[in-house]
């Protein structure tokens, strides 16, 4: 009994230890370790700052230890010793803060990042004591040309949505499309629907064709472009409406244009009606006089009068 | 003062009045007729990847179009003849829409080869000729300009379109915004129902014995049928017509001034539309981006805009309208050598000092291009002749683009491209200069020896007359002379 109680407190701090261990490994999923633990690829980022906040966009296709630099020129100050420290998306990471040197008259702040997936991608700044900041923006590579108006499509018809790479990024390793589920993205997979959806993928390109459109089927479309580190997405929107919605206009136009002819040829033939009365009154037998071929006066009565009109 | 053929009408056109409504309408039709093929490219990366398909599928349909619009000149020719520009331009008008509202039910990419390409086509091709025609009706002396506001319709509309199809496209997609336009291009019966059939006052020449028929003309022509008076002048006028020659005129081929325009036109028509084409490119391939390639098309549609009817006015001024040939010629070499000089414009600034030149060019000879036919041919035969042209005009139309592309292709620089269109371009302008000069001066003879002539019969139908007179009897048996 008296053995079981003397080994109580130490068992009570062994626990409080591994509590803790514990604790600090689930505090810091945001906090990348900063020892590499696998032999991962090198890779180095340097950016100057010269006075102004910077930031500069990384992409990365595959998990790399990083190696992100920054360099300031200093200020008027130029103090010889200065805190610069490192923030993720905000928040400043754990053990980072050191103190600087001028060299040179400049001041260096570099650090090594083991990136591996989509929680170590994000904001990464160094911060320079209170007065200058500059912002790497890691992610996997994104879509450049994104569609920004709908694709408008006809209840009954198919659709083809497509998302486009650029050829000078990274080839994904494959494309995925989502459908926008209310809450969630939910992921359209042709083997489920053969009959609604057809996914053809081919390498910096694909293409999601939606067959027999309904009104449900409008919403937003999620194209991922899937990379070794994470996936990238860029968004469609699909707009499906009736046939009855261009037919208005078109019905519309087709009435002032029917209204015009019609107004443009009556006031044509009640115009050249009065021209002919006017014409045929004073000469009342015409005909008479052509075979002379010798009234020539009335002839020109005629012309001159048609001319005038 | 070398003479002009057009004075062969038959009647003295009012040269105003209604004239500029039809103007108007003109302006509509030829607007149309020139924009429409050219404003649809919007909607190709969509069509393109709704039917899978490749980029050059996708381009034939304006070539298509293009073609039908060309070839379908002699026809539309024929029935200009026949029954005269309003009923033509009607029937064109509601063509093209029918064209447009099949091909928006479309399911494949021949469908909308045949309804958009050869239907569409065919429908803008009977806008085109009659529009054309029936200025030579209503115009003599202020015809240039006339054609000149006129032609001023094809970018004026390209500019209204562009916009209104990119907003089209965004509200309904391919298939709503080919309903609408086909709606919208039914405007051009609007404009048939304003070309009138001009009114031809009765004439009083003694010499003329169509006198009863014209007399006939003078007040019914209104209601008349135009097509059936020009059919009695074409029997008036020669012997010897067969069934196709009463449609349309083939005696043009032999015709001095027809050919030279028809064979410098066969070889200008290279190099014609494919810098238009590539300006774009060219600016992209310079390192401009997107918007600023773009502005340069608009700088270029906008000098283009306003060049055509100054050229128009230029072409009516006494000093310029007895050698309005010579006018041609300078506009069409000017426009060789633009091309020519093109290469050597460096950076985008080049690009804008030489989109404007470009757009001067271009709108000066846009503008005179049916105003010299007409002043070669007369406005009598020009119906037929602007059909035979475009017809043999098809072939260098739709191979002067990819010829163009395929030596940008070749040498990986558009340089070459634009030495070839100043060459096709500058060969003909000096090939009219020269061969101007030989025919106003062929002109200037058959002018002189036709008046002689004319003195001479005078002279001997006088001396008939008297001596008919002198013996009365020989008259009354014979009835009137």
């Amino acid at each position: 009994m008296t053995a079981s109680l003397k080994q109580l407190p130490i068992q009570i701090l062994l626990i409080m230890a591994s509590c803790r261990h514990i604790s600090s490994k689930t505090v810091g999923p945001t906090t990348p370790p900063l020892v590499p633990i696998n032999p991962l690829q090198m890779d180095t980022r340097s950016v100057v700052l010269k006075g102004e906040n910077k930031a500069e966009r990384v992409e990365l296709q595959n998990p790399v230890n990083l190696s992100l630099e920054c360099i300031w020129t200093g200020n008027q100050k130029k103090q010889l010793n200065i805190t610069g420290y490192w923030r993720k998306d905000g928040v400043e990471i754990q053990d980072s803060r050191v103190t600087v040197n001028l060299e040179n008259q400049q001041y260096k702040l570099k650090q090594t990042f083991s990136i591996v997936n989509q929680e170590s991608l994000g904001n990464y700044t160094c911060v320079f004591g209170n007065e200058a900041e500059l912002e790497f923006i890691l992610s996997a590579p994104q879509v450049g040309e994104k569609r920004d108006k709908p694709v408008v499509s006809y209840v009954g018809d198919f659709v083809v949505l497509t998302c486009k790479m650029e050829e000078t990024k990274p080839k994904p390793n494959t494309w995925n499309w989502y459908k926008n589920n209310g809450t969630h993205k939910e992921e359209i997979s042709e083997a489920t629907e053969p009959h609604r959806y057809l996914i053809s993928n081919d390498n910096w390109k694909t293409k999601l064709k939606v067959k027999n459109v309904s009104e449900a089927d409008s919403g937003l479309y999620y194209c991922g472009a899937v990379y070794n580190i994470s996936t990238s997405m860029s968004s469609v929107e699909l707009k499906v409406i009736t046939i009855m919605e261009p037919l208005k206009p078109f019905l519309s136009i087709l009435v002032e244009v029917v209204i015009l002819v019609a107004a443009i040829l009556i006031y044509e033939r009640s115009h050249a009606k009065k021209k002919e009365t006017e014409a045929n009154g004073p000469n009342s037998d015409p005909k008479n006089t052509q075979s002379q071929g010798e009234d020539n006066a009335a002839e020109e009565n005629a012309s001159v009068r048609q001319r005038k009109a | 003062m070398p003479p002009t053929a057009a004075t062969n009408l038959g009647y003295k056109p009012p040269d105003g009045g209604w004239g500029w409504v039809v103007v108007f309408a003109s302006f509509i039709s030829i607007g149309f007729s020139y924009a429409f093929p050219k404003s649809l490219t919007i909607y190709f990366k969509e069509i393109q990847e709704y039917f899978s398909v490749s980029y050059s599928e996708i381009a034939w349909l304006s070539s298509v179009m293009l073609a039908s619009m060309y070839a379908g000149g002699p026809i539309s020719s024929m029935l200009v003849n026949r029954y005269g520009s309003r009923p033509v331009v009607m029937v064109g008008g509601l063509l093209v829409c029918t064209g447009m509202a099949l091909a928006s039910l479309g399911t494949t990419i021949i469908h909308l080869y045949l309804c958009v390409g050869v239907i569409g086509g065919f429908g803008l091709a009977f806008n085109l000729q009659p529009a054309l025609t029936i200025i030579g009706t209503y115009f003599q002396v202020k015809r240039p300009l006339a054609n000149g506001l006129a032609m001023t319709g094809s970018p004026v509309v390209l500019s209204t379109l562009a916009p209104l199809n990119q907003f089209l496209f965004d509200s309904f997609g391919w298939r709503g915004s080919f309903l609408i336009l086909g709606s919208i291009v039914l405007n051009c019966c609007v404009a048939g129902a304003l070309m009138r059939p001009v009114i031809k006052p009765a004439q009083f020449q003694p010499d003329n014995d169509s006198s009863m028929s014209s007399r006939k003309g003078s007040v019914e022509a209104a209601a008349e049928n135009v097509g059936s008076q020009s059919a009695e002048n074409s029997k008036n006028r020669s012997t010897g017509q067969s069934f196709v020659s009463r449609y349309i005129d083939i005696s043009l081929f032999t015709h001095r001034g027809f050919l030279i325009y028809l064979i410098g036109n066969v070889v200008m028509f290279f190099g014609f539309f494919a810098p238009v084409v590539f300006l774009a490119p060219y600016a992209k391939h310079q390192g401009t981006d997107e918007y600023s390639a773009a502005l340069l098309l608009s700088i270029f549609a906008l000098v283009d805009m306003f060049i055509r009817p100054v050229t128009g006015f230029l072409g009516n001024s006494k000093w310029v309208r007895p050698r309005i040939q010579y006018f041609f010629s300078f506009a069409v070499s000017y426009n060789g050598v633009c091309h020519l000089l093109c290469p050597l414009a460096s950076g985008y600034g080049g690009l804008v000092v030489y989109a404007v030149f470009f757009g001067l060019a271009f709108g000066m000879l846009s503008a005179l291009l049916f105003e010299v036919l007409m002043d070669l041919v007369g406005a009598h035969r020009f119906s037929s002749a602007v059909g035979l042209v475009t017809i043999i005009e098809c072939g260098p139309v739709l191979l002067g683009p990819p010829i163009s592309g395929a030596l940008v292709d070749i040498f990986g620089d558009y340089k070459y491209m634009y030495y070839a269109c100043g060459v096709f371009m500058l060969v003909p302008g000096i090939f009219f200069f020269i061969m101007h000069y030989y025919n106003y001066k062929k002109l200037n003879e058959e002018q002189r020896q036709s008046v002689v002539v004319d003195l001479m019969t005078s002279e001997e139908t006088v001396e008939l007359k008297i001596s008919q007179i002198k013996k009365p009897c020989n008259k009354t048996e014979d009835g009137s002379f």
